[in-house]
């Protein structure tokens, strides 16, 4: 009995870390620097450092990644002036 | 601040704390495995390598949680503060490395899932002495990876600051929970009595140091008074004091005598419903709002360094002028105005908006008023 209860709870818990690293990829790549200016030039150190908080975290990301989708659009522009910043 | 993230800040205060920090751990590793095998010869070295790094990490925690209260009562503690996350994703480390060895050395053997295990073998919540020690360990070291995970800024400002803090109060519950993990798994091992005397130790010494710390908060926010009634007495004794300048400028306040600041130095004084950092430096006077814009930390705790102030927590600067980060970074404080009329300190209580550049006092210009 306990053993189930157990075993279903890490079954769920691994579930939802998948999700948790299936996000990460393209959060980390993309939505960061979109939610964050800061970490648009972030290193790669950066995204390596705060990725375990992202695949355990997730969810709190998700609200934050979709506003910020809809308000800037990408243009060569922006992306040039990001690339800027960078520097 | 304001810039690209990078993994770590690095600097050469950052490199030395670092190295002492790792520097500490492996000597206390090997010391502890040599005093075990001393008094156990007899001991595995697994069972000697989960329990000095249990203890590592348990110890670590302790610096962690007592860090704080001990630099309010005596800045020399500051350093220790610096670089107080490292300590954090240290103690981590050791309590992932003690867990990890003690499931697989305790619970890799049978059929079921090491991590199954953990929770349903010796499932005597019933019994005192044979309360299931391990899965508390289990959450603390779970609490302990929140944190270590979030330590980076890119969290602060992301999760919201409120948040962060929250989830940054849960190392008092990974505390509470890794002194049952610790006392129970002792009471069920009968190892010596020793261990139980340092985990009541190391409690009562954390809540003297935080009431101790509590106490001395009060007093600072108290000091307006305290120091106002200094100055009373100061006006007695000369009779162009005080009571000139009131008639003059009855806005200002006053802090303290010139000489009770130190150069490079600050002294807190609570008006407007806030601390108010007044430094010294190069024998000019500025005072800015005493919380850092990064994480509140108390920039009248810190000094300044290349002629900017430097906060004690994470090392952001301001400029005591105007209360500004230097370029490129964009955090600002507010200012408030200082004046200097008998050797004493005053400072106006309204505070200026962020960034409002202010003229410094200088002693120079107190001594000839009074
Ligand atoms: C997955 C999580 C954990 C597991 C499975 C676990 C397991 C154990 C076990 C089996 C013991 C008894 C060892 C023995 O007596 O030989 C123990 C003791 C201990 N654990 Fe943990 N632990 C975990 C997490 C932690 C954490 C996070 C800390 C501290 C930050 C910690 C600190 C200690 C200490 C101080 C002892 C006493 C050492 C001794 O027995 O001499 N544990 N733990
Ligand atoms: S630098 Fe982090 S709180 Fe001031």
């Amino acid at each position: 009995m306990l053993v189930t209860i157990v075993e279903g709870g890490l079954v769920a818990l691994g579930v939802y870390l998948a999700a948790g690293v299936l996000f990460a990829v393209p959060f980390l790549l993309n939505g960061a620097g979109r939610i964050d200016q800061d970490a648009a030039g972030g290193s790669r150190g950066f995204k390596l450092l705060v990725f375990p908080g992202v695949v355990a975290l997730w969810p709190l990301l998700v609200g934050p990644w979709r506003r910020s989708r809809q308000r800037t659009e990408r243009s060569p522009h922006r992306d040039a002036a990001i690339a800027g910043d960078r520097r | 601040m304001g810039h690209s993230y990078r993994a770590v800040g690095w600097n050469r205060q950052k490199r030395v704390y670092d190295l002492a920090l790792i520097a500490g751990i492996v000597l206390y590793l090997a010391t502890f495995v040599g005093v075990g095998f001393t008094l156990h010869p007899g001991a595995t070295a697994e069972t000697m390598l989960i329990r000095a790094l249990g203890t590592g990490a348990f110890l670590l925690l302790h610096l962690v949680l007592a860090i704080g209260p001990l630099c309010r009562v005596d800045s020399r503690f500051l350093p220790l503060l610096y670089n107080r996350r490292h300590l954090g994703v240290a103690t981590f480390v050791l309590g992932l490395l003690h867990g990890g060895f003690a499931l697989v050395q305790f619970h890799a053997l049978g059929d079921l899932n090491p991590l199954v295990s953990v929770f349903v073998s010796n499932p005597r919540v019933d019994s005192v002495a044979q309360f299931p020690f391990q899965p508390l360990g289990v959450i603390a070291l779970v609490i302990l990876f929140l944190m270590a995970a979030t330590s980076h800024d890119f969290w602060l400002a992301n999760l919201t600051a409120p948040v962060w803090k929250s989830l940054h109060m849960l190392v008092y519950l990974a505390y509470l929970l890794l002194v049952g993990h610790v006392s129970l798994g002792v009471l069920q091992a009968e190892t010596s009595p020793v261990l139980a005397g340092a985990v009541g130790i190391g409690m009562a010494g954390l809540l003297a140091l935080h009431l101790l710390a509590g106490a001395s908060e009060v007093a600072v926010d108290r000091g307006r008074d305290a120091a106002t009634g200094a100055a009373g007495s100061a006006a007695g004794h000369s009779s162009l004091g005080l009571s000139s300048l009131r008639e003059e400028d009855s806005a200002f306040v006053d802090v303290c005598a010139v000489s009770e600041i130190d150069e490079k130095r600050a002294r807190l004084v609570s008006v407007a419903g806030d601390r108010v950092a007044v430094f010294r430096y190069d024998g000019k006077f500025s005072a800015v709002s005493n919380a850092c814009q990064h994480q509140n930390g108390p920039l009248g705790e810190g000094c300044v360094i290349d002629g900017l102030i430097t906060c004690p927590w994470h090392g952001y600067q301001y400029r005591p002028l105007d209360g500004a980060s230097p370029e490129p970074f964009t955090e600002k404080v507010p200012t408030f105005r200082v004046q200097i009329r008998s050797g004493r300190v005053l400072i106006d209580p309204t505070p200026l908006p962020a960034g409002t550049p202010v003229e410094p006092a200088l002693i120079g210009e107190g001594a000839s008023d009074g």
